[in-house]
């Protein structure tokens, strides 16, 4: 086969930090070529760099044998460079036929031409099996048929290669399969296709070769027929183990939070929970491991009563949970790292010291009357023990929580969540985006918290943490648990392979 | 009430939306592009003294209307470079144009003309019957033949912006950039340029609007002249669902309630003129307040658009 697309030896880097680092890449014509990482292993910013929206610091991007510089959107469109993108770029306000249209260069003319544009674009449709209805509004159509728009957008203006970002994360089983038709029929005319992918089985149906990428170098590339799910997974994830740095308890106390049979939005495989049973016993830290977006988002919400489940029962220190309301939980003594610490965890114009009291106004230590008058003092010798205690390196306890570094503001949130000294904290990728240091921070504040007897339900797509501060590990894959083990010797092989879905 | 009453009612009614027809049309094209502007009103005070300075100083009204729209242009200009390069919050931009322009407006004024001096008055562009020669007498000869030119060029623009919004590839692709500026960057539309481009037709049309009321509407420039017409522009854009046509009748339909408080003041005694001069800003909320819910404008409205970054 011939080659279409190659890159060599190109880098991106941001300051310090590379982003890309030395990838080679090949593509094929008429091939299905999956890349294959976790969050944050540089798969999108490698793409970005091919449709010029980033430039690459280093290396050269050949076409056809040619070596091409692509320094815009506009300048990846006209050398046949088409993606789709993960959240679609259409204009909702406008029609199909109008959306495919946009921003033509291809004609002459000052007016539109419908009929004989309608013509063009529906033998196209025809051609590679795309049905779409092109009168009608983006509101109108579903979410699959808004993807064989984008799809068929790029295919009109020309595309050789198309990039299809997480396609299939927003569609049905259904539109998955029509989907899969329609990628085998581009290939078939000699289209190739990058299919960016973190869903071990669907990667494994339709790709020809897959390439791996981790911490934004490429670990290797293999042909499909010559490798399995749990190499694929073990490339994916494997690096050298480190030991934990922490004991393991491996009996813990009495249990805190109990989920029995728990289902939310159960036909969803990656936004639901489909029978999941669980607990949590006092002084054990369970870490919940599976790749992003298998239902981890609503269980640490459904665990924090931010989400009421559809079905089954969760008990809180032995007794039935009849309503879930966050407030509730609080009173329950349920303290919640959140996933996004900008948007959930603090609030970005108020100062340090406003948002370590946030969830204790109430208290009649820091106020007269439940909250309607602060006592200012207390507040602010508070926050100045805590700022020492957790070692919060702001300018004072006045700044703004938005102008701290990442690491700052976690620590900010773990003094407000843990001084309280709760039942059950659940940390939500606590340490994503943070430095060293500041990850071994929140690892030991985890660790001594557990000491405490408090219960600890870590959810993390890092699988490092996971091993390493996790007493009892869970996996989670397609909303339902695929595995307990023993956070002690923990058996990295079967850990993998649940992850994948087997 | 009689036929003269109805039809001069009409015929004040067309005269009376031609400003509001320019002003909604600067408001139109730059929400299109995704740019909210809320300072018309101080766009049209600035070309309505530059465009009687100039009419005053050469005696020719097309001049100053002209001149109108090049200032407006100038004005815009600082709301362009804020919220297009900088980023800034349009409304903040828009009030603080509203706050400049008539401020500059009428600095100009009392340094040209010092203060307490009498009124100077220009003449105003004549009609088209005049330039013709002729003096209609019908009522419908004198609605399409007794009116200056700047009424016609009001219609050929609303015509015009319809055909172009609607029928061409450059329209379509404008409309995008205000529905969702990154989506049309991937498809190799200038969202920049785009944004300007509104940017300097808004500031020409709301300089002309401006300027209209002091070359074809009243013979002199005072201060606050514009009396919200720049406001009820923005309303009639909203009235109009952000279509040409929409806009057209809705400005009729104010330019109406205006023309009609001047003849309800004139014909009644007893009651204060003041409650009649309400009428056209009573419209404006009530319509505002009875379509105000759905809106349906373009989603990338008032959001700046930043190129990615990381």
């Amino acid at each position: 086969m011939d080659e279409f697309l190659r890159m060599e030896h190109v880098s991106k880097r941001f300051g310090d930090f590379y982003a890309n680092r030395d990838i080679n890449l090949s593509i094929r014509k008429g091939e299905v070529h999956t890349l294959l990482g976790e969050n944050g292993a540089g798969k999108s910013t490698l793409m970005n760099v091919l449709i010029g929206l980033y430039q690459p610091t280093e290396g050269t991007i050949y076409l056809n044998g040619q070596a091409v510089r692509i320094d815009s959107p506009a300048q990846a469109v006209r050398l046949g460079i088409g993606m789709v993108h993960q959240h679609f770029m259409l204009v909702e306000a406008m029609t199909v036929f109008e959306n495919i249209i946009l921003g033509d260069r291809n004609t002459k003319g000052i007016f539109i031409n419908k009929e004989a544009r309608k013509k063009e674009i529906l033998e196209l449709a025809e051609r590679y099996g795309l049905d779409v209805e092109l009168d009608k509004s983006i509101t109108e159509i579903a979410v699959g048929a808004q993807q064989r728009v984008e799809i068929l957008k790029a295919l009109y203006r020309g595309a050789e290669l198309l990039i299809l970002d997480e396609p299939s994360a927003a569609l049905t089983d259904i539109e998955v399969e029509g989907l899969f038709k329609i990628m085998r029929k581009l290939t078939e005319e000699g289209k190739s296709i990058i299919f960016i992918s973190h869903k071990m089985r669907e990667v494994l149906r339709i790709s020809d070769r897959i390439t791996i990428l981790r911490a934004g170098e490429v670990v290797t590339t293999l042909e499909r027929s010559q490798t399995d799910g749990q190499e694929l997974a073990n490339l994916m994830i494997g690096r050298e183990l480190a030991p934990s740095h922490y004991g393991k308890v491996e009996d813990p106390g009495s249990p805190v939070i109990q989920l029995r049979s728990v289902d939310y939005h159960k036909d969803s495989k990656h936004a639901g929970l489909n029978g999941v049973s669980l607990t949590v016993g006092r002084g054990e830290i369970v870490g919940i491991a599976g790749v992003d977006g298998n239902g981890q988002s609503q269980l640490a919400q459904v665990v924090t009563g931010v989400l009421t489940p559809d079905a089954g029962e969760v008990d809180m220190k032995g007794s039935k949970v009849a309503q879930f309301t966050p407030h509730g939980f609080i009173l329950e003594s349920v303290s919640h790292i959140p996933e996004d610490r900008n948007k959930m965890g603090l609030i970005g114009n108020m100062s340090v010291k406003d948002n370590i009291v946030l969830k204790s106004t109430d208290s009649p230590e820091f106020s007269s009357a439940r909250g309607y008058h602060l006592k200012k003092k207390a507040i602010r010798d508070y926050a100045l023990k805590m700022q020492e205690k957790y070692d919060i390196r702001c300018t004072s306890i006045e700044q703004e929580t938005r102008n701290l570094s990442g690491g700052n503001q976690q620590k900010v949130i773990l003094a407000r969540e843990l001084e309280g000294h709760p039942d059950l904290l659940v940390a939500v990728h606590p340490t994503r985006g943070l430095d060293i240091g500041a990850t071994r921070f929140v690892h030991d504040t985890m660790i001594e918290a557990r000491d405490k007897g408090c219960g600890v339900l870590l959810i993390s797509a890092d699988f490092d943490e996971i091993l390493e501060v996790s007493d009892r590990i869970v996996v989670m894959f397609e909303g339902q648990i695929m595995g307990v083990f023993s956070g002690k010797n923990p058996p990295i092989e079967e850990i993998s392979l649940a992850m994948a879905g087997k | 009430m009689d036929w003269e009453f109805i039809s001069n009612l009409l015929l004040a009614s067309v005269r009376m939306a031609t400003p509001l027809i320019f002003l909604a049309l600067a408001e139109l094209y730059s929400q299109r592009a995704g740019l909210v502007h809320i300072g018309l009103e101080g766009l049209a005070a600035i070309g309505s003294l530059v465009g009687f300075l100039v009419s005053l100083i050469t005696g020719s009204p097309l001049l100053g209307v002209a001149a109108g729209a090049a200032v407006g242009i100038l004005v815009n200009m600082i709301y362009a470079y804020a919220t297009i390069n900088l980023c800034a919050e349009q409304i903040v931009y828009g009030m603080a144009i509203n706050i400049f322009a008539p401020a500059l407006a009428s600095f100009i004024y009392r340094v040209y003309f010092g203060a307490g001096s009498e009124l100077v008055q220009v003449a105003l562009m004549r009609s088209l019957a005049a330039i013709l020669g002729v003096t209609p007498q019908s009522f419908l000869l004198k609605l399409l033949l007794d009116q200056p030119p700047m009424v016609y060029l009001a219609y050929a623009l609303v015509l015009f912006t319809a055909v172009y919004f609607n029928r061409t590839k450059s329209g379509l692709n404008f409309k995008a950039v205000g529905e969702y500026p990154k989506a049309s960057a991937t498809l190799g539309i200038n969202v920049i340029g785009v944004k300007y481009a509104a940017s300097v037709i808004c500031g020409a049309l709301a300089g002309i609007g401006g300027a209209y009321l002091t070359t074809c509407y009243a013979t002199t420039y005072t201060d606050g002249n514009v009396a919200g017409r720049g406001f009820i522009a923005l309303a009639a854009v909203i009235f109009g669902r952000w279509s040409a046509g929409g806009v057209l009748l809705a400005c009729l339909f104010f330019g109406f309630c205006d023309a009609l408080q001047i003849r309800l003041q004139v014909g009644s005694y007893g009651i204060p003129y003041q409650f009649f001069q309400m009428i056209p800003y009573i419209a404006t909320v009530v319509v505002l307040a009875l379509i105000g819910m759905k809106k349906a404008g373009p989603k990338g409205v008032g959001k700046p658009y930043l190129r990615e970054e990381r």
